[in-house]
Formats: structure tokens, C-alpha cells, sequence
């Protein structure tokens, strides 16, 4: 596939280095030589440096050959306007990174594509809404829905507590309303047996119904959670903005800024239920005045990977028991993870991820990549006639690392066994290793 | 700079109108009961005369036009217009004290609406319809209504509209002030002529009706009866023209928004007329109570008097249907508080206005929060969205200025010879374009027995408060005469 991407930024150049491992044939455009330098010589991809809304240099990139273009350059005009260009001079498919709200609503999507602009990403919206969703779940560290809701997907901490621990599998698994697609420990991710035993301390996927999650949370020891009533922010970013928007109006919220006039900014852009505070998040004084003792969620999305998790580290010592934090140092994730930080926000791969999904067939409908786990979750919509529908699930050989987390049939979640027989029409939510995605497309078509 | 000629040839073109219509009227009074045709002729004659002396003056202007000039224009323009407007009162002979009639006229165009006339039924028709008149031309300004309806002056109108007009915010209708302007008039004449119809329907005479109209809708208050709309003793004309009076107290941008543009989700937004809504509302409640405690009256005659009453105070117009004076004394001071806060901006009402009342009500509120959180920034907003600090400040001077402007009127008065009471209700109806005060200045009193330097001082207030104090206050200041 040929892919171009405008813009080296963090988004551009992370989806450059994935998808030019997976044997995509990838053009880098960026105005700013120096910051792809690197690029150029480390990674197998073609760099041109050149404006993306220069219509001759869109030429020289011949956009007329690709097959996606995706625009993510920090500004939201020129990607607009690169992606109109684009189209017009060939390219079949169009991505355009977005700043505004409004832009994404439904009744809009129509003239967008009338302006040749296929899909827009809103990667501070997409982060938001992952923030959003693990206050309002506050034991839960990931969430992932599919089909509308009808199965979801969840990651848990397990701790001493928890009642499913030393057992293997097998033996807990019978007919419980739950599915364990994964387990995270200590850095590396496993695709469970019967035989495996839960650990404290694991990070364990579970794919289950929406109407099991009490009992889910019960099994996982985390009954004594209360529900998030007071949310600080510290660091006013965008994502720090829409998630503001996105959180329910119950929850008291502060978000703390050490800049004056980016403190008047936030105030034009956020309600009446948000109270916007000039000053150092990393200062502990500030923070008790502020009553970081009744705060039950501390998130950090300053600029700084470092600050954001040292912060998060001393929230947890003052004893706000639910952090995250947004890490844009890919390196530092699994260090992040390893220092017990809840859950931790990664604009570039959430971004990534979503614009991934458009480069599989129109079969896919959901793919999200898990920030902690190196594993992706896909959904696929079962063809006519696909190997999938032959046999029932215990006697189709899957490759090693890939597990079918549950079905969808008619509106409604189903967990699959070994002797589910899936249909032609289901929509399949699989787990998988990172990167086998393209391999076990091939079971559903 | 100050650029005289160009000042002079627009004064002269206003007084010119204001001479067409003196001539209109003097066609009109013979077929109109009561004989005025005298007054009317000299007064379009002596108006004529200075309309063309001072086009003289402003021969060879060329449209040169500072902001200087514009705060002096629109100054120079309502006491022109409040003094030879008065010209048909006193060469009529109906009113024979040039102080009184003066004040009858600066009480007209500021839509004050209070009256030094102790035998208001047995004036001529066309004189009543001209006082009337002067508050339908003063409700929306007289620089507003005559841009409205003539393509003049050719010199840029928009700083002549902001010292004009009212309220907080300003916002525009149309690109062009002049087209936006006539939308905004024509709503104006749409309220007037629907509310004639319905006062008609429901019993007036034509001639009431019409005059009625005007100064409901002007928010001006006065009446072609003594004893105002309680004579015409009908609660459904007391309800219509209470409707009436709230709707010309609403944002006449937001009327436009409604009526012509179909959005009333921007009239629920809006921070301004939800404080003018529930103020009514609160005003209204507390006031029945009040009543019925007192167990004269029923309900629905409690609600409907104190509704009328709020509603006319509150929108400046000062129609009465009954003497507040025989309430309660606390209840006076809810009506003195209604006064005070008065309607929305941008509307034909005096007073403080609902909009800055919210801004200084979350101010107070947001200082609080302050205390408590010593490195918060707390936004004041209107209609979702922060204020920025200079309105803020502006909307605070302008509230300080206000009471010490009650406040020196009120001692002024008190050394005037005034009780304690009478000089409160006297200098917060000023100032506030109200009409009826209190004491023996209520509704059931004309001002007639007021001391002329009283008079004068009240006509001052009454101009200062229409023009919302800075415009007028500002012709007193030094450094505005200075050539810097």
C-alpha cells in the first residue's frame, strides 16, 4: 500500500516507523527538513521536504499513486487544505488531523467528504475520551467497547485482594460470564492457556457483556473503589480542555496552570463546573490548599512526560488513588507502567492506531492498540464462505497469540467457547499480538 | 479636536425634522378635540428658524467627525430636542411656566414619564398626543430614530449610536449600522401598532389606545389620564399593556433574533434576560405575598396589581393602576429596587440595566470564591462566555457613579426643602427614567408641587440617567475641553 504522510510531527513520524515495518510503502512530507533527518537514514521510507500544500511538490510525492493520505500537522488549515489538494490530484483516500469539536459531528461528515477530506482525527478528542472513560470507571484501567457497546473489553490491576488469584484458569473459567483475552506481566504479554494462574500484580484484559461488570469488579477485589467525585487536572491542554467537556457534570473538577494567560484561555473554553487555578501543579503546598485530600483523581497532561509522572507519582503518596497520566515518550511507557501509575495516555498511539484501522479493509471495524499490552483488538464483520465459519472454534487452528475475545450476533454480546460455531454476519472482537492483524484477516473474508 | 460646522448642520437637520413634525401636527389639530394650532404653528416656525441658522453655521462642513464631537452632538441634540420641544406646551399657553413646561418635555424624550400636569383630561388632544410622542421618539434615541428613517449626515455613525445607546454589550444586527438600525426601529413600530390593536380591542378608545401605545412601548409612562390606567378600571387592559411593557423591556437585538431569525434558545441563553425574567418574577412573587398578608385583596387582583406595578417599574414606565403608597412601607422599597435595577440593555428602558446587575451579582459571588482559592482565575461570564476585566471595571464605575449620583440628588434635593423620603424617591426616578416617586411625589400626585430648582436639578438626572451617566458626565470634565 502506498501511504503518504504530511506533517513529522509526533503523530506523522510514529504512524511513519509502524506502518513502514509492516511493509507499507511510505512517503514522509514535511516542510522542516532537520526533523526528518533521522528518519530518512534509520527507517525504510522515502522523506521529501517540501510544503504538503504545495500543489508541485503534492506532484513530485505522486499523490495520484496513493492509496491513503493522511495530513497531521499541527495545524488543522493546512491539513484541510493539504488532504483537498490531495484528493483533487488523486489520492483515493484522505485523513485530515482536526482541532475542533464541531468539525466532527455527524451532519457534517457529508461536506467534508464533498471537500474530498475522507476521515478526520482528532487524537486530543480520541485522548480525552479514553480520560473521560476511566474516571467515570475508576477501577478499571482501560475500556474498549464494541459494536455499540454490546461487548466490552476491560483492563484490571489485579491486587492481593483479588479473588481469582493462584487458580489455574481452566478451573475458574466455568461458566463465568467472562472471557481473559490477555495478562500483562512484568513487560511482556501473554495470551492465556487453561494452565496459566493469575497473579498479583497482573494486568489482565477481560471481554465480557456490559451487565457482568459488577461481578467482574467484585472477582477483582475492588468493591471498596468509590466512584470519582473530584478530578484535578494539572497542565491546561487541549486534551485537558475536552476532556473537561466530556466529563459528567456531577464530578467537581480543577485544573491547575502555571500560565496566566493560558489560565484565561481555559476559562473561555470550559463551564461553569470547572475552577481554573494559576499555579505550579508540582507544588505540594498549592495542591493541599487546593484540597488534593478530598481529590479522588489526579491526572497530568503537561507537555513533559517526566512531570506528568513524577506528579502522578506524589499525587499517589498524598493518596489520591486514581492516576493517569499522558506520556508521549513511547520509551518511557513501560517505565511509567513499572512505577505503578494508573493508567497513562499516548496521543500518538491512540491516533496511530485509529488511522491504522483505515489501512485494513473496510472488513475491520473497530482496532485499537493497547498502550501497555503490545497487542491489538480488532473487530471483524464474518463474510459468506470465511475459514472462521467452517468448524466450530476449538477445531479451527489459529495461529499461536490470537484469541477471538467474544461475538456479536443480532445486537447481542456473546462469549465464545471452543464449541461456539460462528456465523456469517457476526461481528468477532479478536486479540492479538501486535502486528498479526493482516494475518488473521484472511480467517474472515 | 472639536469640529463645530459639521456638529451645527447635524443639529440643524434634526431640528428640521423636528419642525416637519411640529407642522404635521399642526395640520392634524384642528380635526383633533381642543384647540392647539396656535402653539404648534409658532413652534414649527421659531423651530424652523434655528434649524436654519444652524445649517448656516455648518455651511462648508466636510463631515470631519472625532469621538469628541459625537459625545458633544448627541449632548447638545436631547436638550435641543427636550427645548423646543416644550415650545408647544408653553407658547400654547397650556403650560405657562417655562420651567414646567421644559420639564414635561426633558420628562418625554428621557421616557421618565413623570408629570407636573394636574388637569391632564382637559388638554387639548393634539398637545397630549405630541407628549406622548416624545417618548416614542425618546425610547430607542433620537439620534437612533432619525438615522433609522433618513439617509443623512454622511459622516460615520457608529460612534453616535455607542454614545446613544445602552446597556453592556453591543451587538450588531446588520453589517451596516443604518440598515441593522431600521430592522431594530422596524420591530419597534410592529410592537406599537400590535399593541394599539390589542389595547383597542380590549375597550380603549382609538385616541387612548394609540397614545397608550406609544408610551408603553417607549416605556415612557405617560397617560392620557389623571389617575393613569387605573381610570380605564378593565384588568384586561391592564394585563396587555403589562405584556407590552416587558416586551419593549427585552434587548431589542434579541426581539430581532426571535422575530426574524427564529431563535429563542438565544433568548434562554441569553445571562441578561434570565435575570430580567426571574427579577420580574421574583419582584412579583414577594409583592403578592406582601398583599395578601395585608388581606385586602384576592388573589388574582394581588398577583395582577403587583405584577403591574413591578412590570411598570421595573421597565421604567411608571404606568399605575393603584397607589403603591398605600402598601406597606417595606414594599416600597422592593418597588425602589426594581427601579434601580431596571430592564435590559439595548432596549427603550432606563436604569441600571439587568446585565449589569448579573455582572456585579457574580462579581460579589466570584470574589468569594476568590478567598477560598487565592490562585484561582474566576471568570465572570455572560451568556456562557467571560467578560473581560475592562467591562467588568466599566460596569463597576458605572454602578458607583450611579448610587452617588442618587445619593448627592438625594441630598441636593433634601436641601431644597425636601423630606427624607420624597428627595430618595425623587432622585432614583430621575435618574432611573421611572416617573412616579414616592411620598407625595407617588403615582397619585403629579410633580407640579415640586420647588422649580428642584424641577431643574430632576431634569439634569433624568438626562445624566438615559444617557447612561459617561456621556453626559463627561461634558464636565476638564480634560475633555483640553485640546489633547
Amino acid at each position: 500500500m502506498r501511504i503518504i504522510i504530511a506533517g513529522a510531527g509526533a503523530v506523522g513520524t510514529h504512524l511513519a516507523k509502524m506502518l513502514s515495518d509492516e511493509q507499507h510503502d511510505i512517503v514522509l512530507m514535511d516542510a522542516d527538513e532537520e526533523r526528518m533527518a533521522n528518519l530518512d537514514s534509520n527507517f525504510d521510507l522515502m522523506t521529501i521536504a517540501a510544503s504538503p500544500t504545495s500543489i508541485s511538490s503534492l506532484k513530485d510525492a505522486s499523490v495520484a499513486d496513493a492509496d491513503l493520505f493522511v495530513a497531521v500537522t499541527p495545524e488543522e488549515s493546512t491539513n484541510i487544505t493539504a488532504c483537498m489538494l490531495a484528493h483533487s490530484l488523486g489520492a483515493k483516500k484522505t485523513v485530515a488531523r482536526i482541532d475542533n469539536y464541531e468539525y466532527l459531528q455527524p451532519k457534517n461528515k457529508e461536506f467534508f467528504n464533498n471537500l474530498g477530506i475522507d476521515s478526520l482525527i482528532y487524537p486530543e478528542m480520541l485522548a480525552a475520551k479514553e480520560i473521560a472513560d476511566g474516571l467515570h470507571l475508576s477501577w478499571i484501567r482501560q475500556w474498549w467497547e464494541f459494536s455499540g457497546g454490546a461487548l466490552v473489553m476491560l483492563g484490571v490491576k489485579l491486587r492481593d485482594n483479588a479473588l481469582i488469584l493462584n487458580i489455574p484458569i481452566f478451573q475458574i473459567k466455568k461458566e463465568q460470564p467472562y472471557h481473559i483475552v490477555a495478562i500483562k506481566r512484568s513487560g511482556e504479554t501473554i495470551i492465556p492457556g487453561g494452565d496459566d494462574i493469575l497473579q498479583a500484580g497482573d494486568l489482565v484484559y477481560f471481554m465480557t457483556a456490559k451487565r457482568s461488570l459488577t461481578y467482574i469488579r467484585h472477582i477483582t477485589g475492588k468493591d471498596e473503589y468509590e466512584s470519582v467525585r473530584n478530578v484535578m487536572i494539572m497542565g491546561g491542554s487541549r486534551i485537558a480542555v475536552r476532556s473537561a467537556q466530556l466529563i459528567s457534570e456531577d464530578m467537581s473538577l480543577k485544573i491547575i496552570e502555571s500560565d496566566l494567560a493560558r489560565c484565561h484561555w481555559l476559562t473561555e473554553m470550559v463551564g461553569d463546573n470547572v475552577m481554573v487555578i494559576n499555579g505550579d501543579g508540582r507544588d505540594h503546598e498549592l495542591l493541599s490548599e487546593e484540597g488534593i485530600d478530598n481529590v479522588d483523581a489526579f491526572v497530568a497532561l503537561t507537555d513533559s512526560a517526566e512531570t506528568n509522572i513524577l506528579a502522578c507519582l506524589s499525587a499517589k503518596r498524598m493518596g489520591v488513588f486514581k492516576t493517569i497520566a499522558e506520556v508521549e515518550n513511547i520509551d518511557y511507557i513501560s517505565m511509567a507502567e513499572s512505577l505503578d501509575i494508573g493508567a497513562v495516555i499516548n496521543k500518538k498511539k491512540i491516533a496511530a492506531s485509529y488511522i491504522y484501522q483505515l489501512l485494513l479493509d473496510a472488513d475491520v471495524e473497530n482496532v485499537k492498540c493497547l498502550t501497555f499490552a503490545n497487542a491489538d483488538v480488532a473487530e471483524f464483520v464474518v463474510k459468506e464462505g470465511a475459514r472462521i465459519t467452517r468448524s466450530q472454534v476449538k477445531d479451527i487452528s489459529l495461529p499461536k497469540g490470537v484469541t477471538i475475545g467474544g461475538l456479536v450476533r443480532d445486537g447481542e454480546g456473546i462469549l465464545v467457547t471452543g464449541s461456539t460455531q460462528i456465523q456469517p454476519g457476526d461481528h468477532v472482537v479478536v486479540f492479538c499480538l501486535a502486528s498479526m492483524i493482516k494475518r488473521i484477516e484472511k480467517y474472515f473474508n | 479636536m472639536i469640529h463645530l460646522k459639521t456638529i451645527s448642520r447635524i443639529i440643524g437637520t434634526l431640528l428640521i425634522l423636528l419642525a416637519g413634525i411640529f407642522l404635521l401636527f399642526s395640520i392634524a389639530s384642528p380635526f383633533l378635540e381642543g384647540n392647539d394650532l396656535f402653539g404648534f404653528l409658532v413652534s414649527a416656525l421659531a423651530t424652523t428658524l434655528a434649524g436654519l441658522w444652524c445649517l448656516i453655521i455648518g455651511k462648508g462642513s466636510k463631515g470631519e467627525f472625532s469621538r469628541r464631537d459625537s459625545y458633544i452632538t448627541i449632548t447638545v441634540c436631547w436638550i435641543a430636542f427636550a427645548l423646543f420641544g416644550s415650545l408647544p406646551y408653553w407658547l400654547g399657553g397650556h403650560i405657562p411656566s417655562f420651567t414646567d413646561a421644559f420639564f414635561e418635555s426633558m420628562s418625554g424624550f428621557t421616557t421618565t414619564g413623570a408629570s407636573i400636569l394636574d388637569n391632564i383630561e382637559s388638554q387639548p388632544h393634539a398637545l397630549l398626543l405630541w407628549r406622548s410622542l416624545t417618548q416614542w421618539l425618546g425610547g430607542l434615541g433620537i439620534v437612533f430614530f432619525t438615522v433609522a428613517i433618513l439617509p443623512m449626515f454622511g459622516i460615520d455613525k457608529v460612534q453616535l449610536f455607542a454614545a446613544e445607546s445602552t446597556g453592556v454589550s453591543h451587538r450588531k444586527v446588520h453589517s451596516r449600522v443604518s440598515v441593522g438600525s431600521r430592522w431594530i426601529f422596524g420591530i419597534y413600530i410592529l410592537l406599537t401598532l400590535v399593541c394599539t390593536v390589542s389595547l383597542k380591542i380590549c375597550g380603549m378608545g382609538w385616541f387612548d389606545a394609540i397614545n397608550h401605545a406609544f408610551t408603553a412601548t417607549g416605556t415612557g409612562g405617560f397617560s392620557t389620564r389623571q389617575a393613569s390606567i387605573e381610570a380605564f378600571s378593565s384588568p384586561l387592559i391592564e394585563y396587555v399593556l403589562t405584556l407590552f411593557m416587558f416586551l419593549s423591556g427585552i434587548n431589542y437585538t434579541l426581539l430581532y433574533l426571535l422575530l426574524f431569525r427564529g431563535k429563542i434558545r438565544e433568548l434562554y441563553r441569553n445571562t441578561e434576560f434570565r435575570v430580567y425574567l426571574f427579577t420580574v418574577l421574583g419582584f412579583t412573587l414577594a409583592i403578592t405575598i406582601g398583599l395578601l398578608a395585608q388581606g385586602d385583596v384576592g388573589i388574582e387582583k394581588a398577583f395582577r396589581l403587583s405584577i403591574f406595578q413591578v412590570v411598570s417599574l421595573q421597565t421604567t414606565t411608571g404606568f399605575a393602576t393603584t397607589d403603591y403608597m398605600l402598601w406597606p412601607p417595606y414594599l416600597w422599597m422592593l418597588l425602589s429596587f426594581a427601579m434601580i435595577f431596571g430592564a435590559c440593555g439595548g432596549s427603550s428602558t432606563g436604569a441600571m440595566k439587568c446585565g449589569r446587575v448579573a455582572i456585579l451579582a457574580k462579581s460579589i459571588r466570584g470574589e468569594f470564591r476568590r478567598i477560598l482559592h487565592p490562585n484561582a482565575v474566576i471568570p465572570v461570564r455572560m451568556d456562557g462566555n467571560p467578560i473581560s476585566q475592562d467591562t467588568r471595571a466599566t460596569v463597576l464605575t458605572f454602578t458607583c457613579l450611579y448610587f452617588l449620583l442618587i445619593f448627592i440628588g438625594w441630598f441636593v434635593l433634601m436641601i431644597m426643602g425636601l423630606d427624607f423620603l420624597e428627595a430618595y424617591g425623587i432622585s432614583v426616578s430621575s435618574i432611573s427614567n421611572v416617573g412616579p416617586a414616592l411620598g407625595t411625589f407617588g403615582p397619585a400626585y403629579s410633580w407640579s408641587a415640586l420647588p422649580a430648582a428642584a424641577k431643574w436639578l430632576s431634569t439634569l438626572l433624568m438626562l445624566i440617567g438615559r444617557l447612561e451617566l459617561f456621556t453626559i458626565l463627561l461634558m464636565f470634565t476638564t480634560s475633555f475641553w483640553k485640546r489633547r
